[in-house]
């Protein structure tokens, strides 16, 4: 260790001190100084220190150590998690200089949790306890001679699967089936013409439901109750997990934006401010061909700070997720600025659809749009469940076709916990498509 | 403001996962037999050639869109057109490097690059055998002569002189210390100081196998029956080849006839053509006579079959079968029967092949069934895991 904790003190208290100056509003963080190890441990836990036990965390251990071995990324500098306090963690082999922007990034990235409105129903105080008392439960099923590591594995391994397929709008109250019921009958009485011809008011869902393992889970025939108590902890955490996801761009546009303005107005000394250049040319560096989400949100951030104000950046942080904040703020000069462009394979190669010029950009831009965030996650919703049980699934298709090698996959996971026959109807190449 | 600890290692919290993906890996790798050795030429190769292994069931699925869909990517500063080519499908590799941008369609496969050796030994550890050592296998052995030290008696040509000579110089100096030693007197040699070679009758193992492989390759071996088949003999010989220093492999090939073929051939011969097996066992029986004698080499035959011998042929197959196990370590008819469709239309699950051989089973003459690329792996820990009653 080429430094010491007194140090890294003295640091925080000036970085505190810069941030508090420009009303950043970020919860108390806790660092965590642990190896390269320890590090990888938990990336392969998305840093949660409370995550239940998976074989798949094994194999994103692996994966992640390989990657670092051969030299295809980067040693990680920064993780942070969305809990009150913030829980960091700092690499023990980083120099400081390191320490210093990694710090200053995370006060970025805690403001962002506490603030954006993505993330209010994420719990932050207690996430830890929360995740703690999943895994405690994951390992009693385990420990269970008549369950054991198998079947846990199995039912996680389907529910996993679905992890994300859920609403992705968490800040309107969802109506019980009980209220969406009595609506529907109020407008059967009050105007039926509204309705669809064959309507059923027997029928479950009334309404299409994304919420996938969350229905399944209460509808399916199939079930045990630790089974049933699995699909919560994984639905559960999906949805911890899906503001991140939406808000990649800009919460790393945001913390990468603070950490520059925050070491900017640190008094550096000399030989911290080249180390400091770099890492942040690292982080923020453009990768051609690909989009880099820190690139864009600090392009994105700067853009607006200089056109619209500093006042503007926070509100959009506070008001946005990416793809809104793409639509809202990415304009031609930052699309032509980036040089953008879509492309797309054609039978056996990939090809560039549209460049952003003045025809271009708002096509470009529309593109980006449908791949950010979950974008590029499809929609599957639940469309009814039939007299003999069968589950019905639709797919809201934007043009885009599923991968069906995928989707039959996914389907067997489905079959599993359901237990019943599905149907998955979706499009390809513009024809109806069952599966 | 903010806090700092220091992380506090007790214990390595992702080790269980990682052990739980590595068994799935494994477990994986050996349910992929099949499809491992499916479209590779693996028998005769040597043990350094990759197979690369699809591992299936580690994927974690999630819906995802397929190739229809845009993406977008930055080009900085870069002159890009509508358009423009700038990447191929076909070509492997890291997308969006350099010039090209990329295929970013996140295809993650999971396959593991390993040489046929390691493939062997990671399968063959896993057979959790102690007791599958040497014991179990029998070597033929033939007497041969080794030289074992000197003695102080033998016949005049086998007189070691250089030893001899030594111990007559050893004489001289201890006379010489003695002080008996008188100059002007010759010195001579002595009976004492005589050495001979000595030789002694040795057994040596024959660490040579020969396999033969014997493929029924008439019109109702389909594909799917060859595949299994491949995936067979393959364990076998690498099984063998783990045992033995020198292997060496055989294909006999046979519909009505039988003839000695390639490996390629020995795969990818169409089928047509009946099914007497006789011809073959014959043929075998002749190369062993001809090429490789039972005092020199161990010989190994495997036979896979879908049991349609015709009738005429059995009483010659029977007599034939039971002249080459005398000569065998080990010969085995394996019958393959994907599904058991053959055998829903016959009256008992085994073809009438299966039934004529059977009592003529013993240690040396083993029957083999294989429904489907799933019954390999037990049937080959079957044959050469844990039977008593093979053992010399």
């Amino acid at each position: 260790m080429t430094w010491t904790f007194d140090e890294l003190k003295s640091w925080d208290d000036k970085i505190v001190e810069i941030g508090s100056k420009y009303d950043l509003d970020w919860h108390p963080i806790s660092y965590e100084i642990c190896n390269y190890h320890d590090m990888i441990g938990y990336m392969a836990y998305t840093g949660m220190p409370t995550h239940y036990h998976h074989w798949s965390y094994g194999k994103s251990f692996e994966r992640t150590h390989q990657l670092y071995n051969l030299g295809m990324e980067g040693l990680p500098y920064e993780m942070i998690i969305n809990s009150n306090p913030s829980i960091s963690y700092l690499m023990t082999e980083n120099p400081m200089s390191t320490h210093v922007l990694t710090m200053a990034h995370c006060v970025g990235h805690s403001d962002f949790f506490k603030n954006n409105r993505m993330f209010r129903h994420t719990d932050p105080d207690n996430i830890i306890a929360r995740f703690k008392n999943a895994s405690k439960r994951v390992k009693k099923y385990v420990d269970d001679p008549t369950i054991g590591i198998d079947a846990v594995e199995a039912i996680l391994d389907s529910a996993h699967a679905l992890k994300f397929q859920m609403s992705r709008e968490f800040n309107i109250k969802k109506q019980t089936p009980e209220e969406l019921k009595k609506r529907y009958i109020r407008t059967l009485n009050e105007n039926p013409d509204s309705l669809p011809e064959n309507f059923d008011i027997n029928q479950i869902p009334l309404e299409p439901n994304y919420n996938v393992l969350e229905f399944i889970r209460d509808h399916s025939r199939n079930l045990d109750a630790w089974e049933k108590d699995l699909l919560t902890i994984v639905s559960e955490e999906g949805s911890y997990f899906i503001p991140q996801a939406m808000t990649k761009i800009m919460n790393e546009g945001w913390a990468s934006f603070w950490h520059y303005k925050i070491l900017h107005e640190l008094d550096l000394p000399q030989d911290y401010h080249l180390s400091f250049l770099k890492l942040h040319n690292q982080v923020i560096r453009p990768i051609v061909g690909r989009l880099n989400p820190y690139h864009l949100g600090f392009t994105i951030f700067q853009w607006i700070e200089k056109n619209l104000g500093l006042d503007q950046c926070f509100i959009a942080r506070e008001s946005h997720n990416d793809e809104s904040f793409i639509r809202k703020y990415l304009n031609e000069e930052i699309c032509r600025d980036l040089n953008l462009f879509t492309y797309s394979k054609k039978r056996t190669e990939w090809s560039i659809d549209d460049i952003a010029d003045d025809d271009g950009w708002k096509d470009v831009r529309e593109e980006l749009i449908k791949n950010v965030g979950l974008g590029s996650l499809p929609k599957i919703y639940i469309k009814k469940v039939e007299k003999n049980h069968t589950l019905i699934l639709g797919h809201d298709h934007d043009g885009r076709d599923l991968d069906l090698n995928y989707a039959n996959k996914v389907c067997e996971h489905i079959i599993d916990l359901w237990g019943d026959d599905i149907k998955l109807f979706t499009i390809i190449e513009d024809e109806p498509f069952e599966i | 403001m903010s806090t700092f600890t220091e992380h506090k290692s007790i214990a390595d919290r992702s080790a269980t996962d990682r052990s739980r993906h590595k068994k799935k890996i494994d477990k994986a790798l050996k349910e992929g037999i099949r499809d491992i050795v499916a479209d590779e030429s693996i028998i005769g190769q040597d043990g350094n050639k990759k197979v690369r292994i699809p591992v299936k069931g580690i994927k974690e699925y999630q819906f995802i869109y397929g190739d229809n869909s845009k993406k977008v990517g930055g080009a900085q500063g870069k002159d890009i057109r509508r358009g423009q080519k700038i990447a191929d499908s076909k070509q492997k590799g890291k997308p969006g490097q350099g010039d090209k941008a990329g295929n970013e369609s996140g295809e993650e496969y999971y396959e593991v690059e390993i040489t046929l050796e390691e493939l062997a030994e990671h399968l063959f550890a896993d057979l959790e055998l102690p007791d599958l050592e040497r014991k179990k296998f029998k070597f033929i052995s033939s007497e041969s002569y080794r030289r074992k030290g000197h003695r102080p008696y033998g016949i005049r040509p086998r007189l070691s002189k250089k030893e001899t000579l030594k111990n007559k110089i050893r004489r001289k100096k201890i006379a010489q210390k003695a002080g008996t030693y008188d100059e002007d007197e010759r010195f001579t040699f002595h009976e004492s100081d005589l050495k001979y070679k000595h030789f002694q009758n040795q057994p040596v193992e024959i660490s040579s196998a020969v396999i033969f492989f014997i493929m029924d390759v008439s019109g109702s071996m389909s594909t799917e029956k060859k595949y299994i088949a491949r995936s067979f003999f393959f364990l076998l010989y690498q099984f063998l080849k783990h045992k033995y220093d020198n292997v060496e492999v055989v294909f006999v090939a046979h519909t009505v006839e039988a003839k000695e073929v390639s490996e390629e051939d020995f795969f990818s011969l169409s089928p047509s053509g009946g099914t007497f097996i006789s011809p073959a066992l014959d043929l075998t029986l002749d190369v062993i006579e001809k090429r490789y004698h039972p005092s020199n080499w161990n010989i190994y035959a495997f036979h896979c079959s879908d049991g349609d011998n015709w009738s005429e042929d059995e009483d010659r197959a029977i007599k034939s079968s039971v002249a080459l196990k005398e000569k065998c370590q080990l010969y085995g008819y394996c019958e393959i029967d994907p599904d058991g469709r053959s055998s829903s239309w016959r009256q008992s699950p085994h073809s009438r092949t299966f039934e004529s051989y059977k009592p003529h089973e013993d240690d040396k003459f083993k029957l083999l069934l294989l429904n489907s690329s799933k019954d390999i792996w037990p049937t080959f820990k079957n044959i050469f895991g844990g039977r008593k009653e093979w053992q010399q």
